[in-house]
């Protein structure tokens, strides 16, 4: 097992190197500089050429992404050009809001998206099947914003049990992680529910049934561990996504996180913080599938077999 | 007996617990939650020297020399007074007495001194570039020895960039400044800062040196503000409405019919500092031709925008700058304005003849032109109303829409021939930064290049030594640029701000551009 993630996280290494490259390169061959964003009106036209230097802009792309590399490596994420403030900062202010938000939407989608799924499953074709299937379909299929636009006139404007926006208290996080929540549960009851009903068809749940355990037991105990591991694979490859795809609540909501803060970085050009948040997003998707990946081979051996 | 003693007891115990309740009330009265307009969300520091863009609590954290009224024009603050030599080549400041800065140190010339040293740091000190050197008289008088007149000082001085830091903190805090700790002369101390969540201000008792355009000579009448920055305006509305704040700063015209259907809320509207425009790019056919680009600016029915695509609020726009500017006020002549009978006349005269379609043609060539607009709904559907007005007079363009943050870099290639386009700026030199030989493709989008123009420009630019000449010269620019059509003028909107009545009281009459530390001065948090 432990072979297998040194391994795991070596192979991390090279991908890490081709995504700094893509991500580099993509901003920089986008039409636009963060010096438009710098210049005030009245600015004299040679301040242009001034800043460019200033920023280290008119150098050659490779070595800006040489430079770039060299401090990333040692920590050093940069200063932001529109910003002014050092990108370690910013995305230090973002990343707790998007943990938290991220997080628990995580596990409010796990627990409910797999609570469906198992009751779904167990009266699978029958009414509750359906109308649980149903429910989730709606509920992934409203765009986010406007989930949370009527989940703030419900809970907000009419019963006044949560503030409408910010991230004040934790009661002002409710709404947004139930924004979030409800979609990814359709992904995850859906799933859990197919592949429930596939291995409930395998042959040693036939033998567990001749051995005469109970049907509970059997679902809960054998069916559902089973059926995990692609339900596993799922929320571990959401874990980028959860941290970076939150943008549309987090703007509906007012929230600060990593999400707001590319956004923002994009509109601007502002090169060192939309390269650092893109990276924090990727890192973000790479650890998650590696964490997906040893859980995996933790809960199944012959996974673990395959690449010994 | 001893019922009593406790009966009296307890009753004490409650009157005072109830004084104390009330007292506790009293005070959250006069705590007011703002929430800031939606363009400066995300500002990520209150150091006016280094920052590329402000909010709204910089001009409440700090003050400036110069003040400024709803008409535009000049006043004191912390300046009491100010002389301009004849030749524009001096100018001598006499300061307010008695200020302070939040963490003691006093205001005084030195301070000036010290101050415009640091701001030549600034990307922007350009503002201040004219200065020569800073002279300190006394205390309270400073002159500033000029390198070339620049009557545009007192604008200058009234700009939020402009805002005077306290340079001794200001060195020994270094990027913290603004960030974790700010000290100015302002009416409000900062108390708490979350870049892109709120910011927290708590009043300056000691502050008796406001703008003498707000009624208010004492501290401000709130006592805690909490600037709160959302981005979306649906969830800001809601918010006001919900009772959660008590103010937006600044709220979508498609908000206003809603908002003005509530009780509580009141919506106060001032002059805007936009203008919505459409350059035309005068080195592309058939706009080379100065018929044709006059036909088309002339196409353009103002007043049918304003009221169907805008409601009615907010104004027409005539010549390029924002109405309330002296160099606006130019000859009824050079004036553009809706004129169909004008238009179809030139385009007969320029050779385009119209067809069975109603589209114009020469040589057997369509009137076909390309009409650029920016992704955002409100220019999209500004855009559409645009093309359909062109194609009443025969020219037929067509739409394509470009990514906000990436329009500018389309516009560099100087491809464009007409575009939908607005800009922000309350001062005459936004012609020079539009329609200067020097900018070509962006930001100026009408790749205007002509030598007169660029004249009258160099004379508006550099060449007026004082207020009066500027405002001559560039009113005499600014008309020479309309003559040549290299733009159409289309609408000026209002800036709307909502508040909630029950809450809050505001001063009767507005002397300021925007709701700034001169309004807040005077605003009341109702018990």
């Amino acid at each position: 097992m432990l072979a297998y993630a040194i391994r795991r996280i070596l192979m991390l290494v090279p991908v890490f190197l081709a995504v700094s490259v893509i991500i580099f390169l993509i901003l920089h061959l986008l039409p636009g500089d963060p010096i438009d964003n710098l210049l005030k009106v009245g600015a004299p036209v040679e301040q242009r050429t001034e800043m460019m230097a200033r920023y280290g802009l008119d150098r050659p792309l490779p070595v800006q992404y040489a430079i770039w590399l060299g401090k990333l490596l040692t920590g050093d994420l940069g200063t932001a050009i529109v910003a002014r403030r050092p990108v370690a900062d910013l995305i230090g202010q973002a990343l707790p809001h998007s943990l938290a938000l991220g997080g628990l939407a995580l596990l409010f989608s796990s627990v409910v998206g797999i609570l469906l799924g198992f009751v779904a499953a167990l009266n699978r074709d029958r009414f509750l099947d359906r109308a649980i299937m149903g429910g989730v379909l709606l509920g992934s299929t409203l765009p986010s914003f406007w989930l949370g636009l009527l989940l703030i006139l419900a809970f907000s404007v009419q019963l006044g049990w949560f503030p409408v926006s910010g991230a004040r208290s934790w009661s002002s996080l409710v709404l947004p992680v139930l924004t979030i929540g409800l979609g990814g549960t359709a992904l995850v009851a859906r799933i859990t529910r197919v592949s429930m009903i596939d291995v409930a068809s395998r042959d040693f749940v036939m033998l567990l049934h001749a051995k005469g355990l109970s049907p509970l037991r059997i679902q809960l105990r054998h069916v559902l561990r089973h059926a995990l591991i692609p339900v596993v694979t799922i929320l571990a490859l959401r874990i980028g996504w959860i941290l970076g795809g939150a943008v549309t609540v987090e703007v509906v909501f007012a929230r600060p996180g990593l999400g707001t803060l590319l956004i923002k970085a994009l509109n601007q050009h502002d090169y060192p913080v939309v390269q650092a948040s893109l990276l924090m997003l990727a890192m973000a998707v790479m650890l998650g599938t590696l964490f997906g990946d040893l859980l995996q081979a933790a809960m199944d051996p012959r996974v673990r077999g395959a690449l010994a | 007996m001893k019922s009593l003693a406790l009966r009296k007891t307890l009753a004490a115990a409650g009157i005072s617990l109830a004084a104390l309740l009330a007292n506790h009330g009293a005070s959250l009265a006069q705590e007011a939650v703002f929430v800031i307009a939606t363009n400066e969300v995300g500002a990520p520091t209150y150091n006016p020297i280094k920052a590329s863009n402000l909010n709204i609590a910089t001009t409440l954290l700090f003050d400036r020399l110069v003040s400024q009224d709803a008409d535009l024009s000049f006043h004191p603050w912390l300046a009491e007074s100010w002389e301009e030599a004849p030749d524009g080549m001096s100018w001598i400041f006499h300061l307010k007495k008695g200020v302070k800065f939040h963490n003691g140190e006093p205001f005084n010339a030195e301070t000036i001194a010290k101050w415009l040293e640091l701001f030549k740091a600034s990307e922007n000190a350009y503002m201040t570039k004219a200065i020569a050197k800073v002279e300190v008289i006394d205390d309270a008088t400073v002159k500033f020895v000029m390198s070339n007149p620049e009557p545009n000082l007192l604008y200058n001085f009234s700009s939020s960039y402009l805002s005077i830091i306290e340079p001794k903190s200001f060195v020994e805090l270094g990027d913290n400044y603004g960030v974790t700790e700010v000290y100015g002369t302002g009416p409000f101390k900062l108390e708490s800062f979350v870049v892109g969540q709120e910011t927290v201000l708590v009043r300056n008792d000691d502050y008796a040196w406001a703008s003498p355009l707000a009624k208010n000579r004492g501290p401000a009448k709130i006592a805690k503000l909490t600037l709160r920055e959302i981005a979306e305006d649906s969830t800001a509305f809601l918010e006001l409405k919900s009772g959660g704040v008590d103010m937006l700063l600044g709220v979508p015209t498609d908000f206003l019919t809603e908002i003005k259907a509530q009780d509580n809320l009141e919506v106060l509207t001032l002059p805007g500092q936009d203008v919505a425009y459409m350059p035309i790019n005068v080195t592309k056919e058939p706009f080379t031709d100065i018929k044709v680009r006059e036909a088309a600016a002339k196409a353009i029915n103002q007043k049918e925008i304003l009221d169907s695509v805008y409601g009615g609020v907010g104004e027409v726009a005539n010549t390029f700058l924002i109405s309330a500017l002296p160099e606006a006020d130019i000859d009824a002549k050079y004036k553009i304005s809706y004129d169909p009978d004008r238009s179809n006349a030139l385009l007969d005269e320029a050779g385009w003849a119209k067809g069975a379609d109603g589209i114009r043609a020469k040589d057997g060539k369509p009137l076909k032109v390309s009409l650029w607009t920016q992704s955002d709904s409100s220019f999209r559907r500004l855009t559409e109303v645009v093309q359909a007005e062109l194609k009443a007079v025969g020219i037929d363009s067509e739409i394509t829409t470009f990514d906000s943050s990436s329009i500018r870099d389309q516009y560099k290639s100087g491809n464009q021939q007409l575009a939908i386009r607005s800009y922000n700026w309350d001062n005459a030199d936004i012609i020079d930064w539009f329609f200067g030989g020097d900018r070509l493709g962006y930001p100026n989008v009408s790749m205007f290049n002509d030598p007169k123009a660029e004249e009258l420009r160099a004379k508006a630019m550099t060449g007026s030594k004082n207020m009066a000449e500027r405002i001559q010269n560039f009113k005499a620019y600014h008309e020479y640029v309309l003559s040549q059509f290299p733009m159409a003028p289309i609408y000026q909107p209002v800036t709307s701000v909502s508040y909630n009545k029950d809450r809050l009281v505001l001063p009767a009459e507005i002397h300021a551009p925007s709701v700034g530390a001169t309004v807040i001065m005077d605003i009341e948090v109702k018990e």
